[in-house]
């Protein structure tokens, strides 16, 4: 079986019911994998998630957020991805006031069904958070 | 605060428990101080457990409940009802999903996978303590459905409403009604022609006084929620009053100098721009198209109920629930794909269908008799290198019906079938049986090495390396080639981005659950029915329409609707009043009151859905989403991490 | 059902209990009617409740189908009778029909029960499971499947001794030797026919050789050895317990064959045989699966791209008719086949196969009401009059049929069916209000 004595990065990712999650569940259907260490909170829209929580997160001692965004097939409205944006613009701020690299939080559009897509973001900035020697 | 919570973890018959170990977790979140009991379990979902639940949760008074298995796409609301059914509200109740995002998405690592479903249920855990007893929001609900898409599928669900006796508005955006089928002749298992299913729906449809219906008309706006769903739609009005003259009518459009491609004949011959759209169309008056009209008068000038001055009109309607069945296109070849546009004698199905139904003694095409005939099957389904990878399902059947249609009605013709492999499938393995007998002869190639169309004086040559033959090549000079074209998703239907219905890889309109909830879509009170959720033929649409008629029923035909209470909530205390989460609100739920002075923000329950895009725009934090607190999320964000 | 109550009435009989006539009574109770199921097996759930996953998705059906199945069973408008069956079903007028049906008694109450399987320990009597598909044996008191609804013993008293050790040994005493056959007269206002189908049987192909080969095994034996019920933990052969490593599948086994009367297709074989590959892969590793076929039919939605994702997985196809199969001292199996790219007649040694059987008609419905009144097809299935426009509408003005008793379908087909043939009985009952 896999080689659980790898090291991988903690990471948190801000999944929505209807869009992201749903891409998520299809990987673990179609068993592509990706670091066991990535951890889902379901939330209904992107849009809806507070700066806070995602300081809290690096504060808990999470190496990466991952917001998996409604993108254009956001439910609720077409500003779903400029509203997102403005989060993790607001974010980005606030990390920098407390010296947390950037780069530690992403956001990209995933569809209800990107599981591959999905997968190639965990996998890349699992490589990327161990690159800079978080985790 | 709950704090006497029962944990359940699901073996899954083996899908978590091969890869998570069960034990363990449950050996783990047993510890943790809230938790009174942990049990595992082979099936969360099975009867047994179900009630085993009940019983632990009254025995012990229970005040949470966790359940760890699959997705709660499938479950939630399975366990949801077992919390309610011990006495527990139903919102003490939260999903762990430990299957799909940990032991088959980690199935590649054992101890990965049961550490991740260690975390995933504390976190439930966690979530769980916070929950509190919530009661549904009820909201009135108009007893109608708008059916947007006049085809069969939209004109069949129609009919089925009105006779459960909900009012229903009919939508279609052409001046007739009937869709595609309309223009089909004979039809496969009955005989019956298109027209003719499409005169028995339509007569059917004028005797009910609870049928609405409009055409020419376009969704334009939407707004509103399941049970209160508002509609603003176009009307482009016909140019046409009242009843004409049938003999001025005739004349006023021989005197049209405007030729247009007729899509009813899918190019094959050209209307005036004031046309009727066949003999005995529904409803059974010409339209002018104004897009194409040169206003040059010389038709008013012989019929007098032509009258440019009416105007186009937007009406709004309100219903309850919206039932699309906005149909498919028919695929178009690109230029040279198999001698399409390239090669004179080459045509799609669908101009097949009307060549055979317009041919009278003879099979004309171009002004030359036709009697060879090749078909090239799968052209824009199965397609190795386009986007269109999903089997159109109806066009083998179709063909060989239409095949044999042929032969029957001109005689002296000859088919040849260039095939991917016939998937007549079911009791239409009849038709192919029938085919062959009759001397059709078939032809098989793969993917990877398909047939070619040439030209060749003045016929089309197609040349294959027959598989059935081990892979001879052979070649057919056909008077006529069909390219076999399948079902593609409507280029131009602005309802699907309206509605915002989700698209599936194939790029149809999205069921929830191609099993559990195959009419329903994300959006709650929206139904898809026919082809526009994918390939289907005639009964099956009819199937899929009545299926969605009777889940819209089910929303409207009760007064009252329960929603979901998960809604934004404001601190009044907190708040005071600044607008950005009213700007930020994409349903406008939110107003300015009035609390004892002080301006603050409140919240329409009944209009608020709960997406919570108001929370991060608070610059004070005045505002939580219920099952989604502050404290909810951070405690499982610390349990997480 | 304590009492013994012979007169009943309900606005709807269901007949049938499989996923296709329970989604029809959730449909109808949900919107106000009451319902009776008759299903004649001891659980309901029909055919699907004992699937390993299903196409396309690989959803596990149990998934699926148990949460169905809990909320028929506890639905206040849905009685359903297990172990029953319909006698004689006669129109009185417009809106009017009596049934007889007889519920055959299981010798448990089923009420007591609480599915210890203490029972099952006890009985000294061991028959082959038609659970399992007789891949396995059970005792003559048995619960017939871990997740059957509703989970209780039943005692097959054929092959009961009447030794009484199930008896002694049932710790709530629900056991009981005195249940005679029950009778029902009931009315009802509209009928659904949901009978679902049969699986063709295989030894009616002698070349095959099914029965006399050990190591051939039918799909749906192939499916209960996938099932999370199931009989082994791993995939055995019959014959000798080996884990296969060379498995053939033969699709069209009974489909698409006049010569063994049925020339029709059974819609579901090629997907249900992919998808069995693609788990086989997922199960056994090292194992070579090979799939002879004349057409691949994978038609619905999301069926294509599972057809090319087992190709992907390494799973063989091969375009070719199946001669005989013959068997080898060890077990294994040779076929003969006509290999149809090559145009030639090959051999080919697989140590175990799998007959992907077709469906066919459920004959039973015929003889429900009275002489011919209900119409059947060419094929015996349930004859659609309109098909195109009322495709569950029969012969019998109120009688509806819903799923495969009308003919081949998979799962969403028949649930889709299902949902038309709601739609029309309520509007039937409605109009009839009027």
């Amino acid at each position: 079986m896999g080689d659980s004595g790898k090291k991988n990065a903690r990471i948190l990712v801000f999944s929505t019911e209807k869009i992201s999650d749903p891409a998520i569940d299809m990987a673990g259907l179609l068993k592509l994998h990706y670091p066991p260490t990535v951890f889902t909170i379901q939330v209904p829209c992107s849009s809806g998630v507070k700066p806070k929580w995602i300081m809290l997160a690096f504060e808990k001692g999470f190496d990466g957020v991952f917001i998996a965004a409604d993108g254009s097939d956001c439910p609720y409205g077409e500003s779903c991805t400029e509203k997102t944006g403005q989060i993790v613009t607001r974010t980005h701020e606030m990390m920098k006031v407390k010296s947390i690299e950037p780069a530690r939080l992403r956001m990209a559009a995933i569809c209800s069904v990107c599981s591959e897509a999905f997968v190639k973001q965990m996998k890349t900035f699992n490589e990327k958070l161990l690159k800079m020697q978080y985790a | 605060m709950n704090n006497k919570l029962g944990v359940y973890i699901c073996h899954c018959g083996g899908n978590i428990s091969d890869y998570v170990d069960v034990a363990k977790v449950k050996q783990s979140v047993a510890a943790e101080e809230e938790v009174f009991l942990a049990k595992t379990t082979m099936f969360a979902c099975s009867d047994s457990t179900q009630k085993e639940m009940i019983e632990d949760i009254v025995a012990n008074e229970l005040d949470g409940v966790v359940v760890a298995s699959c997705s709660p796409k499938l479950h939630l609301l399975t366990f949801r009802a077992v919390a309610e059914r011990a006495g527990l509200n139903k919102y003490n109740y939260v999903h762990a999903n430990i299957r799909e995002q940990a032991s088959w998405a980690h199935s590649d690592d054992k101890s990965g996978a049961t550490a991740k479903a260690i975390n995933i249920v504390k976190a439930a855990i966690k979530k769980v303590r916070f929950a509190e007893p919530l009661t549904p929001i009820r909201i009135p609900t108009i007893n109608s459905v708008a059916v947007v898409g006049g085809g069969l599928a939209g004109m069949r669900a129609a009919l089925e409403l009105s006779s459960l006796g909900t009012r229903v508005y009919l939508i279609e955006r052409e001046h007739f009604v009937g869709g595609r089928v309309s223009q089909w002749d004979s039809l496969f298992t009955t005989g019956e022609t298109g027209k003719e299913l499409i005169t028995r729906l339509y007569n059917e449809l004028t005797e009910q006084k609870n049928i609405t219906l409009l055409t020419g008309a376009e969704v334009t706006g939407f707004s509103g929620s399941i049970g209160d769903f508002s509609l603003k739609v176009r009307i482009t009005p016909r140019y046409i009053s009242g009843k004409c003259n049938p003999g001025e009518l005739k004349k006023a459009i021989e005197v049209c100098p405007v030729g247009v491609a007729d899509d009813f004949n899918f190019g094959l011959t050209v209307r005036k721009a004031i046309y009727h759209n066949f003999p005995g169309e529904y409803p059974q008056a010409p339209v002018v198209d104004l897009s194409n009209c040169n206003r040059c008068g010389a038709c008013e000038k012989i019929c007098g109920n032509i009258d440019f001055s009416q105007k186009e009109e937007v009406i709004e309607i309100r219903t309850g629930s919206i039932l699309v069945a906005t149909g498919f296109d028919p695929y178009t070849p690109a230029d040279g794909e198999f001698g399409y546009r390239t090669c004179d004698n080459v045509v799609t199905l669908p101009q097949f269908k009307r060549l055979i139904d317009m041919g009278e003694k003879m099979l004309i095409f171009k002004g030359r008799e036709i009697r060879n005939i090749a078909y090239i099957y799968c052209v824009g389904s199965r397609q190795a290198e386009g986007e269109n990878k999903y089997c159109s399902r109806y066009c083998c059947t179709s063909t060989i019906y239409e095949s044999i249609t042929v032969k029957k009605k001109f005689g002296n013709i000859h088919n040849f079938h260039f095939t991917r492999g016939i998937r007549t499938y079911g009791k239409q393995e009849i038709l192919y049986d029938e085919s062959s007998r009759q001397g059709d002869i078939y032809l098989q190639s793969y993917e990877d090495d398909p047939p070619a169309v040439t030209g060749r004086n003045g016929k089309a040559v197609v040349t294959i390396n027959d598989i059935l033959t081990g892979k001879r090549e052979l070649e057919v000079e056909a008077d006529l080639v069909v390219l076999v074209t399948g079902m593609v998703p409507r280029n131009d239907n602005p309802v699907g981005s309206l509605f915002k219905l989700p698209k599936g890889r194939d790029r149809f309109f999205n069921e929830i659950h191609m099993k559990l909830r195959p009419v329903e879509t994300v959006i709650d009170g929206i139904t898809i029915a026919g082809a526009c959720q994918g390939p289907k033929n005639i009964m099956e649409s009819v199937n899929s329409a009545l299926s969605a008629a009777v889940k819209s029923y089910s929303y409207v035909s009760k007064a009252e609707m329960e929603l979901e209470p998960v809604v934004a909530l404001i601190d009044r205390d907190l708040c005071s009043w600044c607008g950005a989460c009213t700007s930020a609100c994409p349903f406008e739920a939110i107003r300015k009151e009035n609390e004892s002075g002080k301006p603050v923000a409140a919240i329409n329950n009944s209009v608020c859905k709960g997406c919570g895009m108001c929370l991060p725009v608070c610059p004070v934090n005045a505002i939580d989403l219920i099952t989604y607190s502050d404290r909810e999320i951070e405690s499982m964000i610390d349990a997480l991490a | 059902m304590g009492e013994k109550m012979k007169e009943a009435s309900y606005d709807v009989l269901v007949i049938g209990g499989g996923i296709a006539g329970g989604e029809a009574a959730l449909n109808l109770a949900n919107n106000g009617l009451t319902v009776l199921i008759v299903e004649k097996d001891l659980s309901v759930g029909g055919k699907m409740i004992l699937l390993s996953k299903v196409f396309p998705t690989l959803d596990c059906s149990a998934c699926i189908t148990t949460p169905k199945i809990s909320e028929i069973a506890r639905h206040r408008n849905i009685t359903i009778f297990t172990g029953s069956e319909v006698r004689k079903i006669r129109k009185k007028n417009e809106n009017d029909f009596e049934a007889d049906l007889i519920r055959h008694p299981r010798y448990v109450d089923a009420e007591k029960c609480t599915g210890c399987q203490l029972c099952e320990e006890a009985c000294p009597v061991v028959v082959p499971d038609g659970y399992q598909f007789n891949l396995v044996g059970r005792k003559a008191a048995f619960i017939p499947f871990s997740i059957a609804n509703p989970r209780a013993a039943a005692i097959d008293i054929e092959s009961c001794t009447l030794c009484g050790a199930c008896e002694k040994a049932c710790p709530p005493g629900c056991i009981d030797f005195t249940q005679e056959p029950e009778e029902y007269h009931i009315k009802v206002r509209s009928v659904i026919i949901a009978t679902g189908f049969r699986l063709f049987d295989p030894l009616l192909i002698p070349r095959y050789g099914y029965g006399l080969h050990k190591n051939i095994i039918t799909s749906m034996q192939m499916e209960r050895q996938l099932a999370p019920t199931r009989p082994f933990n791993t995939i055995l052969r019959p014959g000798d317990g080996k884990v296969p490593c060379k498995i053939a599948y033969v699709l069209c086994s009974g489909s698409r064959d006049a010569s063994v009367g049925n020339p029709v297709c059974s819609q579901i074989c090629c997907m249900y045989s992919i998808k069995q590959a693609q788990l086989l892969m997922g199960a056994l590793p090292m194992a070579d699966v090979t799939i002879y076929y004349l057409n691949i039919r994978s038609f619905g939605k999301g069926f294509e791209e599972f057809y090319e994702q087992a190709k992907g997985m390494g799973v063989s196809f091969v375009k070719g008719k199946i001669g005989k199969i013959s068997e080898n001292p060890n077990g294994d199996l040779l076929l003969r086949y006509e290999d149809i790219n090559e145009n030639r007649v090959k051999e080919k040694v697989h140590d175990m196969v799998v007959l992907s059987v077709g469906i066919v008609a459920n004959r039973d419905v015929s003889s429900f009401f009275g002489e011919g009144l209900l119409k059947l097809d060419p094929y015996n299935f349930v004859s659609q009059p309109d098909q195109l426009l009322r495709p569950a509408k029969t012969s019998i003005d109120g009688v509806f049929v819903a799923g495969t008793a009308s003919g081949p379908m998979d799962i969403p087909d028949s649930i889709l069916s299902s949902g038309s043939a709601s739609a029309e009985t309520i509007s039937y009952i409605i109009g009839r209000n009027e």
